[in-house]
């Protein structure tokens, strides 16, 4: 177990922002910290790094008790930050290289790794660059490096590709699995959906301060009554027919959208060819009709009450 | 981990600070061409000899050539108004001995007073040598300039404090809850203690440079030569960093207010004490040194001031140990207030 968060709680003052909160995190995994804003997340990695002093619990990473003195712990962790967080006065190249010499005492390991770092986020064009003269998605790109660039073997990203364009993010993410690949543990904080179900190995979804529930995304989709939803668009259907439908293998609800029906289903096998089975049977025409599998949004709808949308 | 890199990157980064440059390095020059301007005619006097024009057959002729800050030029009468035009005599001293000028100044008054003199010793059938007045005249000049010149010791002293900002600078990065670096250096395996000491040395080094700087822009541009005794100086400036530094460290970590207001503050703190010890008028000395003498010794840069005045115009060194102890026993208080809120590892709020 590479970090161990039990029971953990965090007030602010009034708020309570970790509320016995639990996290686990194994070795070589990407796991995706999935919640919307002010739900804890910044909090939860505070509190890991020994930053923030937390009211009860237990934190422990590479098995032992993680405290702000514990350098020989530091020494394995990178941190990517939610704010953009480097020297306003160093350039592109000077910032990643200082923070890669926190941790990398041999000169051409260390010149070698800024140069893949730089690589990595695609800043080679700015290296003289001063941060106040990057844009805001290549500050986050200069934030993810200065975190990533001495290859630790555990990982902090904090929504680190916010404001980053489709395209840069794409090739981030392919860098922080092939990291992982590598043998880094990641975790990763995030409220975008495609992001998380696109990376992460493994997700837990929070909700005001509370893990809410955690698996693979196969596993929280599981978790959910709704397996499939089917949306189909008839020409002409009288009510007593879609009251028919009920009887469908494993339906479970019918939902009108204007004039989509959406057809939910449980857990079930063959739910559209049983769909298309009654179609024929009551010689119904149908316009448009696709198969819908869960999405994560489903799940943390489902589970939370609310949409978790950008 | 590499010391050396830490602290070469943590002065690059203070260097390029635009802060740090204008209040460390600029402003003080430009206070001190402004200082120069105000009082230069004051000044002037000390540097330049005094032209007067006097016919050849006058007969404190001799006695004038031979005082040595006055340059006697042999004219006649019927010379006098152009000479005194153009601006290449000062004064002419006609045979009764009056002035003649085109202007009255502080070069005019001091050859009225040493004719005044002549003039007196010849009534009193003394004996005239032209040495004693030089005499005189110096220490009557020094009198006059003086008072100036303590206006640039203030300065002086309250720019070897202005490692404040590089203190401030370096609070800021050193706190998970100041800065967001802060919190990713804190995050990282570099001790606190070796980020604050390297802070500052680089603050010292790079305040230390700044003050070279203005020393340099005050005795070549403006020639005008404060000392005498460097190395005792040297003691006293030094102090007065050290006691910026750390004053900037401990403003910095007791309080979350905004870098710029603790720069405010820093600026103001700085501005009013160097006030009270007479840089925007000697004056002030006065009145306090009669209305609440007590100040002038608790004053930090009324310390650093009055010492290098009498170390580099008095030729005093002695006595020079309680004015290092009271500087020394402030930075040791701010040391210990900073300790207090640094020793805080990690924080309730960020
Ligand atoms: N210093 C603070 N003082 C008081 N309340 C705070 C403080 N920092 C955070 N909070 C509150 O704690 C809760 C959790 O904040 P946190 O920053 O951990 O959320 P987050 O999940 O990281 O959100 P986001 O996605 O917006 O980054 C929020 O309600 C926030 O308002
Ligand atoms: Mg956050």
């Amino acid at each position: 177990m590479v970090v161990k968060v039990k029971n953990v709680v965090k007030r602010y003052e009034e708020k309570i922002a970790l509320d016995h909160f639990n996290m686990e995190v194994n070795e070589g995994e990407i796991l995706g910290l999935l919640g919307p804003n002010g739900c804890g997340k910044t909090t939860a990695i505070n509190c890991i790094l020994s930053l923030l002093k937390f009211d009860k619990g237990e934190i422990q990473v590479f098995g032992r008790k993680m405290t702000p003195n514990s350098y020989d712990i530091k020494r394995q962790i990178g941190l990517v930050p939610q704010e953009v967080s480097v020297f306003e006065n160093l350039t592109v190249k000077e910032n990643i290289d200082y923070f890669c010499g926190l941790y990398i005492d041999d000169k051409n390991t260390r010149r070698q790794y800024v140069e893949e770092a730089i690589e990595f986020v695609g800043l080679k064009d700015y290296v003289r660059f001063y941060p106040r003269k990057l844009s805001g998605g290549l500050k986050r790109r200069l934030n993810i490096a200065c975190g990533i660039v001495h290859k630790p073997k555990l990982i902090f990203l904090d929504e680190p590709t916010v404001a980053v364009d489709a395209q840069s993010r794409n090739f981030i993410l392919e860098g922080i699995k092939k990291l992982n690949r590598e043998g880094s543990t990641v975790i990763y904080t995030t409220h975008y959906l495609e992001e998380a179900e696109m990376l992460c190995n493994r997700i837990i979804i929070m909700d005001n301060g509370k893990d809410i529930a955690s698996g693979t995304i196969e596993e929280l989709k599981a978790m959910i009554t709704t397996l499939e939803k089917i949306v189909v668009r008839f020409v002409n259907i009288e009510d007593e027919v879609i009251n028919k439908m009920y009887k469908i293998p494993h339906v479970i609800d019918i939902e009108r959208n204007g004039e989509d029906f959406i057809i939910k289903f449980e857990n079930g096998i063959n739910n559209l060819s049983n769909l298309l089975s009654f179609i024929a049977e009551y010689n119904l025409t149908y316009i448009k009709l696709y198969s819908q599998l869960p999405t994560l949004n489903d799940v943390f709808l489902e589970l939370t009450g609310k949409e978790l949308r950008d | 981990m590499n010391i050396i890199r830490n602290y070469i990157y943590q002065g690059k980064n203070l260097f390029r600070d635009g802060t740090f440059l204008f209040w460390a390095m600029v402003y003080p020059i430009i206070l001190a061409f402004f200082f120069n301007l105000a009082f230069s005619s004051m000044m002037n006097v000390n540097f330049d000899d005094i032209q007067v024009g006097i016919e050849e057959n006058n007969y404190i002729f001799p006695i004038l050539e031979e005082i040595e800050f006055i340059n006697i030029h042999k004219i006649t009468q019927d010379q006098v108004d152009e000479k005194l035009f153009n601006e290449e005599i000062d004064a002419f001293v006609d045979s009764d001995l009056h002035l003649t000028v085109k202007k009255s100044g502080i070069r005019q008054t001091i050859i009225k007073e040493v004719v005044e003199q002549i003039k007196q010793t010849v009534k009193l059938n003394r004996p005239i040598d032209g040495t004693e007045f030089s005499v005189n005249y110096v220490a009557g000049k020094n009198q006059e300039s003086n008072s100036v010149i303590i206006i640039f010791y203030s300065l002086i002293a309250m720019v070897s404090t202005y490692g404040v900002f590089a203190g401030i600078e370096t609070a800021s990065l050193m706190q998970a809850n100041l800065s967001n670096l802060g919190l990713r250096i804190n995050a990282t395996p570099l001790k606190k203690q070796n980020f604050l000491i390297a802070g500052v040395i680089v603050s010292l080094l790079l305040n230390l440079l700044a003050n070279t700087g203005l020393l340099l822009f005050i005795n070549y541009v403006l020639k005008i030569h404060l000392f005498t005794n460097i190395a005792y100086s040297l003691i006293f400036i030094i102090l007065g960093n050290l006691l910026g530094v750390i004053l900037g460290i401990f403003i910095g970590v007791s309080n979350k207010k905004s870098p710029n207001v603790k720069t405010a503050i820093a600026i103001s703190l700085t501005l009013f004490l160097s006030f009270l010890s007479g840089m925007m008028g000697p004056w002030i000395k006065a009145i306090i040194e009669k209305y609440a003498p007590f100040l002038n010794r608790i004053n930090p840069i009324s310390i650093i001031t009055n010492n290098l005045y009498r170390i580099n115009l008095l030729g005093n060194t002695k006595s020079l140990g309680e004015g290092i102890a009271v500087l020394l026993i402030y930075s040791m208080v701010l040391l210990i207030g900073s300790y207090v809120f640094l020793r805080r590892k990690s924080y309730d709020s960020i």
